[in-house]
Parts: structure tokens; C-alpha cells; sequence
């Protein structure tokens, strides 16, 4: 591991006020857990410039960030959380199960080639209690699919000649699970005028962190940097459908890299809704959307919130005619990327997740809204409705309003 | 882009976010962490650190006579609130009830949730700590009680959640366990084999930790009432109280649900102003958000919203001049005070009780809806 005394004197500000605590979704439903106060700025504080202390409580942190979100004094909690979990991670070793989970995009480019087989396999009991003995994947646990016709494989354009330049940050859910967000985002695009181009990329590293990886995650961190910023440079924007990899953008690479790198790049980092909202607000919007009668529920993932941008999502959605939308105003989902695949973590992803579903089951809508595809897993593990993107969703109206004014038009 | 920010996520910026939201505004809440009442007991006082009747703030923080109306309408709006949203507060201005702490000191407050009950002057009580939670020692408050309750009869026990923890357990997190029908049930078991061997019988008023369940609080209060026959009080202690954050989480929760604009995790670092208007503000994260108007709910020095240095007051969310009292010394016409960014006239060490809170909310509400009716002329400043 590089530096163990990395640099952060943040946790000088903390004032024991327990905030961070008490609103942690393990600590709230775990006693085992040691919780963000004591694992974060106090360990830190004891470790500093000394010997570091190796505290296997640490394995339950998921990385959500809702102890930065809670704390007044703007300590980097789960900055501190993420290096002790990375400390851990080198003392103890890393499981076999959590190197192959970690490793997002290299699972999904050899799942998605064998697509339905994985597919079908991953629903097979057998299969799966062989994995839950072998890797600790317990077998009641849901997996996203994987698809053959991966977006990688069908979307190659690097370059965009439109006024707007967007390049797309696609992430391995988008890449290898659900193809259809990442063609959403284009069509949506496509109907503001903008062409998008997909750089040169790697993992974003937010399952690498969240596994104590911490050198392999900066390694692709940089990559990711090296990468966007020929783009940035050249006047593009870029664009994440992925709340989690946008997170990584904008909070984590800043705060594990401190490079200058790393801010600048943070700059032109956008959420696909927040970039809409933009261009909303700059008068650049097509606001040519066909009327949906539905009712959605949205749901907000942790690394949505921990962004702090508002509520894109539900801006933009509003404004889709007739269309009703309402936040359900629930916690952590409990799947937290990889936290939730792991067997000794099923029954704390289960708690964390049964005020998530009781919320979803209070709202009764039509059908929920999230941007996170783990945050989805966990939604079509625990709640009764289907999830949509929120780019699905409007894909779907500008479509259905072109076709109708096809229709409309005399030939 | 908004009809209204609010700068804070304390108990006067998400109540303001409320109210306004009920008026149909579009609002956006920019906060940095949570507000102090996460801290808090959880109980709203008049004067903070001390007793006091309603005339004594009003003296203090220089009130008109129409405030002693205003807080009636005031304190109905958020006993109405809190109803709605499954956590209801009570009580009177004139007659503050004396309740008792966690390290069983007594003090007095005004409005208070259905867990908090009045010490009574005389009779018989029993004091219950959890062996788990170190922060509440029932001999100690036993001790501190006696000395201003002489003649009451004081009986004190310490009952198991039964449940091991890797950390030094809270009150939250009693709260959390004691949700939990079957650990709700064998600590009532306990203190009735208690009361059987220590012969007690037909206490008035058991005394706990600010614990007794989170979400599913109101089932606890019940099963502990029928059970063991007697009125039960939370004594808030050392934070974090269940009392304080069961009513953060509720109206946090109904602010997101009615579609107010959380920012968090971010911090507003300064402003655009232009013709004595605040045109944007703009946030650590280097986005700018625009509104018709702002109001400032952040809390003065102890909230963050002021800083103290050694020139005299800093305004750490607009960056605009402060006078010898922390007050700004030309407010632009679109931004409204809510609770200390009032300044220090309006503070006690630091802070301002929770009656002042609601109060000043609701004056800013309805100077607000007063404000719009003129159609934007001036605005009455608190
Ligand atoms: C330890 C403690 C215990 C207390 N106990 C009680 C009690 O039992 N009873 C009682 O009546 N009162 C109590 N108080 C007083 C309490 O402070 C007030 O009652 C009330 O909660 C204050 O609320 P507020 O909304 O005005 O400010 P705060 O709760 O302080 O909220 C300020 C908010 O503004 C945000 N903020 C500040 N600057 C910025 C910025 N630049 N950008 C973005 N956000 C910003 C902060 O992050 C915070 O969210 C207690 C106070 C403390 C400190
Ligand atoms: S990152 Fe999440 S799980 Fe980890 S300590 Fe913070 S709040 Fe808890
Ligand atoms: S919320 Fe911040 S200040 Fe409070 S205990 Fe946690 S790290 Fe410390
Ligand atoms: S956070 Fe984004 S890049 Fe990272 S694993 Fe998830 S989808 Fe892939």
C-alpha cells in the first residue's frame, strides 16, 4: 500500500457531536459496526503520524457518504473511513470474492461475452450455492444481467461535431448490465442537438475503494483523469448517467488524488440531469415532450444526494407534461455496489433495506425512478415495482412525441 | 430558478422550507451537515441555559407585544406540523413544564414531544438505566434529583438490552434496539421482576434515557405505560437523543416529501449581489443557484452563519458586513433572518432556545406572505 499517512487534517475540526453516527445506515441497524465518528476522524486522529492501526470493524464502511452529508464541521469522514478501509484491506488480504467484485469491468466484459449464459446460470440454484460456498455470494441474493450486445460493442464514436460537446463516462452498469441507459442518454442528446462521444476509459474505481483497493482504484482514477481532461480541454463536458461514478468524479478523486488534476477535471463534471438542468437554464433545452400519465416514485441514491446538486432528476422529469413525480424520501438501500453481494453483509444489506422498501411500498406509484444500477438491484430485490432511468423515461417521451407529430403532420 | 433558498438544515431552515413549500414556492435547502437540534434534547426552551416565562425573552430579545400573539399562532402551526407528521409536540407558553436530564438536573421548557412528561414535586418514581448505555447512571441521577426534589421517593434500577456492541452504545441506539418488539418486551419483563423483588409498588413516573424507540416510538411509550402501570418520561442527556432526532429524521423527511431541493454535503461560499439584490448564491461545490429570495437559517456563530474574529463578526454565507452585533449593516431587499443569523441581541451563549426558533420562523412566514400581498414593496426586518 503507498501512504498510510495521508494527508487530511479535517477530522481537527470534528466536535464529537455524533451526527455522523447516528445517521449511518449500518451503524443504525449494526452494533458491530464501530461507526464513521470513532472508525473516521478519531482513528485518524489516534494514527496520525504513528503507527496505524489495523480495526477489522471497518469492513461494514460502504463508502455512501452520508456521514459527510451529516456533519457540520465538513470533516471528510468517509475520506478517513476509505483509507482505513484500504489499510485493512493490506494488512488482512483481500477475499478472492471481493478481488472479483471489485473488478466490475473485467466481470462484466467476460460476463457479458457469455451473456446468456451468465444470465441463466446466475438464476440457477445450484450455480449459485456452489458461489455462496465457494465466493461467500449468498444464493437469495439478485445479480443485474449481463448483455451480450454490450454498449461498448455497438456505440464507438470518440469524437462529436456538435456545437455542445458531450463526452460520456458510461460506467460498467451502463456498459455491461443495461445497454438501454446508456442508448437513452444518446437519444436524449440526440433530441437537444448534441452529439456524444465516448472517451478512453476505465472503471470509475468506486468498487475498488469501497474493497480497500486503494492503489488499484487511483490507478484507474488517473487513467479516468488523463483521459477526460483531452476532452475537457478541447471544450467538451462530461456526462455520467451513473450517480456513483459522478460522485467519484467530483468528491472522491479530489479528495484521495488532492491533485490539481483531479479539481480541474472535477469542474466540468456533470450528473446527466444536471446537465439539462443547465441547459434548461441557459435556454438550450428541448422542451418538446409528449405527455405521460404516470406516477413514479423517486428514488435518491446516497451518492446522488452526497453531490450536492438538488434534485435533477425529479427538475427534469417535472417537466415531462401530466408526468407526476414524488421523492419517497427513504434512506440507504442497503445494497451499497458490492456490500450487498456478500454473505457475511446480507442480513445488514436486508435491515438497511426494509425502510428503503417500506417507503417505496407507501409512495404507490406506478413505478420507481433511480439513477443507481445497484440501488436498482436492491430495488427489484426488496419492493414489487419495476425501475426505470431516468433517461428511459425521457427518451420515451421525446420519442412518443415525434412519432405523434408524424402523425399529426400531413404527408 | 427558485422561488425561495434557505441556507441551513436546522430546526428553523427546515421549517421554514416547510411552510413555504405548503404555500406552493419552490424552495431549495442548502446546508452544510445538520442543524443543532441533532445535538439538542429535543425539548424547546424559552431562554436556553435557563428558567424563564415567555415575558423574560421577550424582554431579552426586545419584542413587540404582538409577538406574545404571534408565538400562540405560531406554536399552533408547529403543533399542527409535527402532528401531521406522527410526532406530536405540546405545551404552554406561560406555563413551562420542569422536566428532568439525563444527569438528572431539572430545568424548565415550554413545548415538548409525547415522551417527555413533568417532574413531580412529591411521590414516588423509579429511575431505569440500560447496563449497555454508560452515558445514563440512574444512582447519579437519583443523587442530582434529590437535591432539588427532597420529598420525592426515588427507587433506581439497571435492566439489559441484551444485546453485545462493538462500540460505546448511545441513547440512538438503545432507540434503535428497543424498536425491536422482543427487546422491547425483556426489558419490561426485567423491571417488573425488579419491582417484584425490591417490593415496589404503583410508582407514579418511571425515568429512562431519551431511548424509547425511534420509528416505532409510540408503540413503546404504549407497552411501557399499560405494562407498568404508571406515566412515563425520556430524561434527554448526552446527544444523540432519540428525542432530538426523531424529530430532525420527521421533518426532514416531510420537507423531502412535500419536494423541497436538498444541497448538502456543500457549503455556500459566497454571493452575486447586484442592485441591493442577491442575484445568486454560490456553493463550495462551484455551482451557483438562483432565487427570487434567500433566507438565512444558518444558525449564527454557534450554526456556522457567523464567525467571530478578532476584527468583530464575519458573515460566512454572504460575505457581507457585520456591525458590532453580528447584525449586517444593509440587508439586501431579497434576503430574510431567520433565528440567530439575527445576530447576537438574539443569542444566549451562542445560541437561541427553541421557542425563539419557531417564533422567528413564523414571523419570517408570515412578514413573508405579508411582503408578497404588497407586491414587493419594503419588508418589516425582525
Ligand atoms: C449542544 C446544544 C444543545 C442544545 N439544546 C437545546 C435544547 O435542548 N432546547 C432548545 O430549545 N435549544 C437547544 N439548543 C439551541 C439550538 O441551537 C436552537 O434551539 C435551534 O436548534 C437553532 O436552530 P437554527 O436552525 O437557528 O440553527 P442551527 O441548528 O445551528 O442550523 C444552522 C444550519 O446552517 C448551516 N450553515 C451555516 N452556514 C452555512 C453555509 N455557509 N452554507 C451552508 N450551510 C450553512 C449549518 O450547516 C446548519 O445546517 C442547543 C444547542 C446546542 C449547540
Ligand atoms: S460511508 Fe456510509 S457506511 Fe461508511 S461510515 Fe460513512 S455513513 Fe457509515
Ligand atoms: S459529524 Fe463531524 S463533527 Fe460530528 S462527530 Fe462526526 S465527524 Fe465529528
Ligand atoms: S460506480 Fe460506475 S464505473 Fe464504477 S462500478 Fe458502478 S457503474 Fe461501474
Amino acid at each position: 500500500m503507498q501512504n498510510y499517512n495521508f494527508l487530511d487534517r479535517s477530522f481537527d475540526a470534528c466536535l464529537k457531536c455524533h451526527a455522523c453516527t447516528a445517521t449511518c445506515p449500518v451503524s443504525n441497524v449494526s452494533l458491530e459496526f464501530g461507526g464513521p465518528k470513532h472508525l473516521g476522524p478519531e482513528l485518524k486522529r489516534l494514527t496520525d503520524n504513528q503507527q496505524v492501526i489495523d480495526d477489522k470493524r471497518i469492513e461494514l464502511c460502504t463508502l455512501c457518504g452520508n456521514c459527510d452529508i451529516s456533519c457540520p464541521e465538513n470533516v471528510h469522514v468517509s475520506t478517513l473511513t476509505a483509507y482505513a478501509k484500504a489499510i485493512h484491506a493490506d494488512i488482512e488480504g483481500t477475499k478472492l470474492r471481493d478481488h472479483v467484485l471489485s473488478n466490475a469491468e473485467l466481470v462484466g466484459v467476460a460476463a457479458s461475452a457469455f451473456a446468456p449464459i451468465t444470465n441463466a446460470a446466475m438464476t440457477m440454484k445450484p450455480v449459485r450455492q456452489v458461489m455462496q460456498i465457494v465466493l461467500g455470494i449468498p444464493a437469495e441474493r439478485k445479480f443485474p444481467q449481463y448483455r451480450f450486445n454490450n454498449f461498448k460493442r455497438k456505440y464507438r464514436k470518440t469524437t462529436s461535431e456538435t456545437k455542445r460537446k458531450v463526452a460520456y463516462f458510461v460506467g460498467c452498469y451502463a456498459t455491461y448490465n443495461a445497454p438501454e441507459v446508456a442508448d437513452s442518454f444518446v437519444e436524449v442528446m440526440k433530441h437537444n442537438g448534441i452529439e456524444v462521444a465516448v472517451p478512453k476509459q476505465k472503471c470509475c474505481g468506486v468498487p475498488m475503494f469501497a474493497n480497500g483497493k486503494m492503489e488499484q482504484g487511483l490507478k484507474n482514477a488517473k487513467y479516468n483523469i488523463e483521459s477526460l481532461l483531452e476532452y475537457t480541454r478541447q471544450g467538451y463536458d462530461i456526462v455520467l448517467t451513473c450517480t456513483s461514478c459522478t460522485f467519484a468524479f467530483k468528491k472522491e478523486y479530489i479528495n484521495y488524488l488532492q491533485s490539481a488534476d483531479a479539481h480541474e477535471l472535477a469542474k466540468h463534471v456533470y450528473d446527466a440531469d444536471e446537465y439539462l438542468r443547465m441547459l434548461k437554464e441557459a435556454g438550450e433545452f428541448n422542451s418538446n415532450l409528449a405527455p405521460m400519465n404516470d406516477k413514479a416514485g423517486y428514488y435518491a441514491p446516497c451518492h446522488m444526494k452526497g453531490q450536492g446538486i438538488g434534485n435533477p432528476a425529479m427538475d427534469i422529469l417535472g417537466l415531462i407534461p401530466g408526468y407526476e413525480i414524488q421523492d419517497v424520501a427513504a434512506g440507504c438501500c442497503g445494497q451499497c455496489g458490492t456490500f450487498g453481494f456478500k454473505e457475511e453483509k446480507y442480513e445488514i444489506s436486508m435491515k438497511i433495506g426494509k425502510s428503503m422498501s417500506e417507503a417505496i411500498a407507501d409512495a404507490d406509484a406506478d413505478y420507481t425512478v433511480t439513477e443507481c444500477g445497484m440501488c436498482r438491484n436492491q430495488l427489484e430485490q426488496l419492493t414489487t415495482k419495476n425501475v426505470k432511468h431516468p433517461m428511459q423515461v425521457l427518451a420515451q417521451s421525446y420519442v412518443k412525441n415525434l412519432e405523434e407529430s408524424v402523425h399529426a403532420s400531413p404527408k | 430558478m427558485y422561488d425561495e433558498i434557505i441556507v441551513g438544515q436546522g430546526l428553523t431552515g427546515l421549517l421554514t422550507a416547510i411552510w413555504s413549500r405548503e404555500e406552493g414556492k419552490q424552495v431549495a435547502l442548502v446546508s452544510t451537515g445538520l442543524g443543532k437540534i441533532f445535538q439538542s434534547a429535543g425539548v424547546l426552551d424559552i431562554l436556553p441555559g435557563e428558567d424563564s416565562r415567555f415575558a423574560d425573552l421577550m424582554e431579552k430579545y426586545k419584542l413587540n407585544t404582538c409577538s406574545r400573539l404571534t408565538i400562540y399562532e405560531a406554536a399552533k402551526k408547529y403543533f399542527q406540523l409535527t402532528e401531521r407528521i406522527g410526532y406530536p409536540y405540546q405545551g404552554n407558553i406561560e406555563a413551562p413544564i420542569t422536566i428532568i436530564t439525563g444527569s438528572g438536573n431539572l430545568k424548565e421548557t415550554a413545548f415538548y414531544p409525547d415522551t417527555i412528561k413533568p417532574i413531580p414535586e412529591q411521590g414516588h418514581v423509579v429511575i431505569v438505566g440500560f447496563e449497555e448505555v454508560v452515558d445514563f447512571l440512574p444512582k447519579y441521577v437519583k443523587g442530582n434529583l434529590q437535591k432539588s426534589r427532597p420529598s420525592l421517593h426515588v427507587d433506581t434500577m439497571t435492566v439489559s438490552l441484551g444485546k453485545g456492541s462493538s462500540r460505546t452504545m448511545s441513547q440512538l441506539d438503545a432507540a434503535h434496539l428497543l424498536d425491536q418488539e422482543k427487546v422491547c418486551q425483556h426489558v419490561l419483563d426485567q423491571i417488573k421482576i425488579k419491582m417484584a423483588a425490591k417490593k415496589i409498588a404503583k410508582p407514579e413516573l418511571f425515568i429512562f434515557p431519551a431511548a424509547l424507540g425511534f420509528n416505532k416510538w409510540r408503540k413503546v411509550l404504549e407497552q411501557a405505560t399499560i405494562q407498568l402501570q404508571a406515566a412515563i418520561t425520556e430524561a434527554p442527556g448526552m446527544p444523540p437523543n432519540a428525542t432530538a432526532i426523531r424529530l430532525h429524521d420527521k421533518l426532514k423527511k416531510e420537507a423531502i416529501k412535500l419536494g423541497v431541493r436538498f444541497y448538502e454535503n456543500t457549503t455556500i461560499i459566497g454571493a452575486k449581489i447586484e442592485d441591493n439584490k442577491v442575484q445568486a448564491v454560490i456553493t463550495s461545490a462551484n455551482l451557483e443557484i438562483k432565487s427570487e429570495s434567500y433566507i438565512i437559517a444558518a444558525g449564527g456563530m454557534l450554526g456556522g452563519g457567523i464567525e467571530k474574529t478578532a476584527t468583530g463578526y464575519k458573515d460566512k454565507v454572504l460575505g457581507l458586513d457585520l456591525d458590532h452585533h453580528g447584525c449586517y449593516m444593509s440587508c439586501p431587499e431579497n434576503v430574510w433572518l431567520v433565528g440567530a443569523s439575527n445576530g447576537m441581541n438574539v443569542t444566549q451563549y451562542g445560541i437561541t432556545g427553541g421557542v425563539y426558533s419557531i417564533l422567528s420562523c413564523y414571523q419570517t412566514f408570515t412578514a413573508r406572505k405579508q411582503h408578497m400581498k404588497l407586491g414587493g414593496l419594503q419588508h418589516a426586518k425582525l
